[in-house]
């Protein structure tokens, strides 16, 4: 029953024609809301009175960072889609989620050691954050890694589907051993991004970045979607029909 | 039933114990890897006995991750080369009883080598004496994760390079990287460690299942 | 009698390539099944897929239980040999057949027979040093280990003399007669009888 509706639903070319249509909504709202949050945030919202303007780079790295980690569940949540129902959309999904995933985790380290300069002076600190983070990044690394040396590209999906499933068990593990790991090593920290009070009109243009991240990474992960369908399908007849190509 | 899965598991832990005994790079090779690395350290960062003893549980521990992630390719690559890994498929066992007993092995002839030569690492690099107990029982279970998740990096890229299946998996042994120093440095500072080593033990208890399940998918992969 | 092993209608098809469609038959005790198709054809592809290394696309599979019930999952067990024939280099030919779950509770003697019955006698040889053809007959002593009812061989004919290829033939007719199937593949019809399958 399950399989059987995952199958319709996660036909290829169904998802390319549903695609067509919703895409220019996409686009708009993602295009929208980040340019008001990103706007709202970086021109409108008042200075910190501790940081100055500096802590502005939050509403790139807080919603990167965010989005790193979603789109990373995303990931396992197509790999174990893919392993138990072998639904091949959800494959493509997942390889084609992993260079956003990979590329706002990377985001997330810049921006962090940006902010780092002026608060800490220093560009790298070991925080519990930003070393999960780095970790979440290595992790990316290996999956696309292992995606790229299998040539089957079905047979790449499966596999980075299991690894992705182990990352999810494991990340949970990570995160709580490096907190563990911290506290062994230096007692006391300062984070930047848990300042206790943050006040609503700083908070608010930040929720609204992290909408404008989550409706870009649904934009982008269509589009790279829609390349993926278009070159594995690209024998088949609705592909060649689509694109004019005389079979 | 019963009786035939232990006589399967008896007969593959038989046969490739004979063979990695017939040929001594197999379990000699990761020994050496360790030890060496672990010599490197000192020669390195200099004799100092306070910082290499503070230094020790860290080395120790990235000593025997990579050496125990050395052989991983091995686990399967003969056995689907020579196809034998077919009867693993073929016979009407449960396939992830078959891998763990693969997984067994490989911990035999890495995992325990190490085990034995820590002590050695841990004199040279001075770690005190009431340290060495909660040293090996790190490494017993951290080395008996890393052979599991180490198999399923090897499932993954059988055939590949040797380096990938490695390289797949290490950013995966971060908590036990974490936990297995954290003991020892515990251990150190006369703090209780028996937390990190519980830690240690429910992974390896969720992997043993978990891991080997995925790594039979990840095998089966290799046939289509 | 009911045939041990139904297949109807098997299909395959990998990355949009069919790899070999609408393929039925019935192993009955005692009778052979030839596939017979050319490199390339998926006719390993087929047997992995009977023994379930694969999943079809269409089709079922399905074997008889001792209850005369048919199921969907492999209910008795079965020897396969592929290409590559699951014999270890750094065991001795004896141990190749000794060390197996199939030799359980068998005696060195007995061993030895089935031995000196492919023409082997270089038993305490290790495997790495021995031809392909002599390789090719430490597989045929595993079939005389015991009695599966269905015997999935690739290619036995591949790469072997006038006299293994009698040996062979004699050894499959004699497993007929105890009620064992093969199941085999080729690139032409062999001497054995059967029934061909094309694909």
């Amino acid at each position: 029953m399950i399989k059987k509706w995952l199958i319709e639903m996660g036909s290829p070319p169904l998802f390319y024609k549903w695609s067509t249509k919703t895409l220019p909504w996409l686009f708009i709202s993602a295009i929208l809301i980040l340019g008001i949050g990103l706007s709202w945030g970086l021109l409108f919202a008042p200075t910190d009175y501790k940081q100055g303007d500096v802590y502005r780079i939050l509403y790139i790295h807080v919603p990167s960072a965010i989005l790193g980690q979603s789109i990373f569940m995303f990931m396992a949540f197509c790999g174990f889609i893919n392993v138990i129902w072998r639904a091949k959309i959800s494959g493509m999904m997942l390889k084609s989620a992993a260079p956003i995933g990979v590329s706002f985790t990377l985001l997330a380290l810049v921006t962090g050691s940006i902010w780092g300069k002026p608060t800490w002076g220093t560009w790298w600190v070991w925080d519990a954050r930003l070393t999960s983070t780095l970790i979440l990044f290595f992790i990316y690394a290996a999956l696309i890694g292992l995606h790229s040396t299998i040539e089957d590209k079905t047979k790449a999906d499966r596999a980075v589907s299991i690894l992705s499933i182990v990352g999810l068990a494991i990340i949970p593990v990570i995160k709580k051993s490096v907190d563990w790991w911290q506290t062994l090593h230096q007692p006391s920290t300062f984070t930047i991004t848990s300042s206790p009070s943050m006040s609503p009109d700083m908070y608010q243009p930040l929720l609204l970045c992290l909408v404008g991240f989550y409706l870009f990474f649904a934009l982008l992960l269509t589009l790279n979607l829609r390349n993926e369908i278009l070159e594995r399908e690209r024998t088949r007849n609705w592909v060649k029909q689509l694109l004019g190509v005389s079979s | 039933m019963h009786s035939s899965i232990f006589d399967s598991l008896s007969i593959i832990l038989k046969r490739d114990l004979m063979i990695a005994f017939r040929r001594s790079s197999t379990y000699i090779t990761p020994l050496i890897f360790f030890l060496i690395v672990v010599t490197f350290f000192p020669l390195a960062l200099g004799p100092q006995e306070s910082l290499l003893s503070s230094l020790a549980p860290g080395v120790i521990w990235i000593a025997a991750l990579l050496a125990s992630l050395l052989a991983v390719e091995t686990i399967f690559s003969e056995d689907f080369r020579d196809g034998t890994l077919d009867d693993f498929f073929i016979s009407l066992e449960p396939s992830f009883i078959l891998v763990f007993a693969k997984v067994t092995i490989h911990w035999l002839i890495t995992g325990l080598p190490i085990l034995a030569a820590s002590s050695i690492a841990a004199i040279i690099l001075y770690l005190p004496l009431d340290s060495f107990i909660p040293m090996l029982l790190s490494l017993l279970l951290g080395t008996s994760f890393m052979s599991l998740l180490g198999a399923l990096g090897a499932a993954l890229a059988l055939g590949k390079s040797a380096i990938l299946s490695a390289i797949i998996v290490l950013p995966f042994s971060v908590p036990t990287l974490l936990m297995g120093t954290s003991v020892i440095t515990s251990s150190l500072n006369n703090q209780d460690f028996s937390g990190f080593l519980m830690i240690m033990g429910a992974m390896l208890a969720l992997g043993i299942p978990g891991l080997c399940l995925l790594t039979v998918e990840a095998l089966l992969l290799n046939y289509e | 009698m009911l045939p041990n092993l139904k297949v109807e209608n098997l299909s395959c098809v990998r990355s949009d390539k069919s790899i070999f469609d609408d393929v039925s038959f019935d192993v009955l005790p005692g009778h052979n099944i030839e596939i017979i198709g050319s490199n390339g054809s998926g006719k390993t592809t087929l047997l992995r897929t009977l023994l379930g290394l694969i999943t079809q696309d269409r089709g079922e599979i399905v074997w008889l239980d001792d209850a005369g019930k048919y199921h969907n999952y492999r209910t008795f067990e079965c020897l396969y040999q592929g290409h590559q024939l699951g014999i270890k280099n750094l065991l001795t030919v004896f141990e190749n057949l000794n060390i197996t779950k199939h030799a359980k509770g068998m005696s060195q003697e007995d061993i030895y027979k089935h031995l000196e019955r492919v023409g082997l006698s270089n038993v305490n040889e290790l495997a790495s040093n021995i031809s392909v053809g002599q390789r090719k007959r430490i597989a045929m002593a595993k079939w005389l280990l015991k009695e599966f009812k269905i015997y999935f061989i690739d290619e036995p004919f591949s790469a072997l003399d006038d006299t293994a290829t009698l040996l062979i033939e004699k050894l499959i007719k004699e497993l007929n007669v105890k009620g064992c199937s093969f199941v085999i593949t080729g690139h032409r019809p062999s001497g054995i009888e059967a029934t061909r399958v094309e694909i």
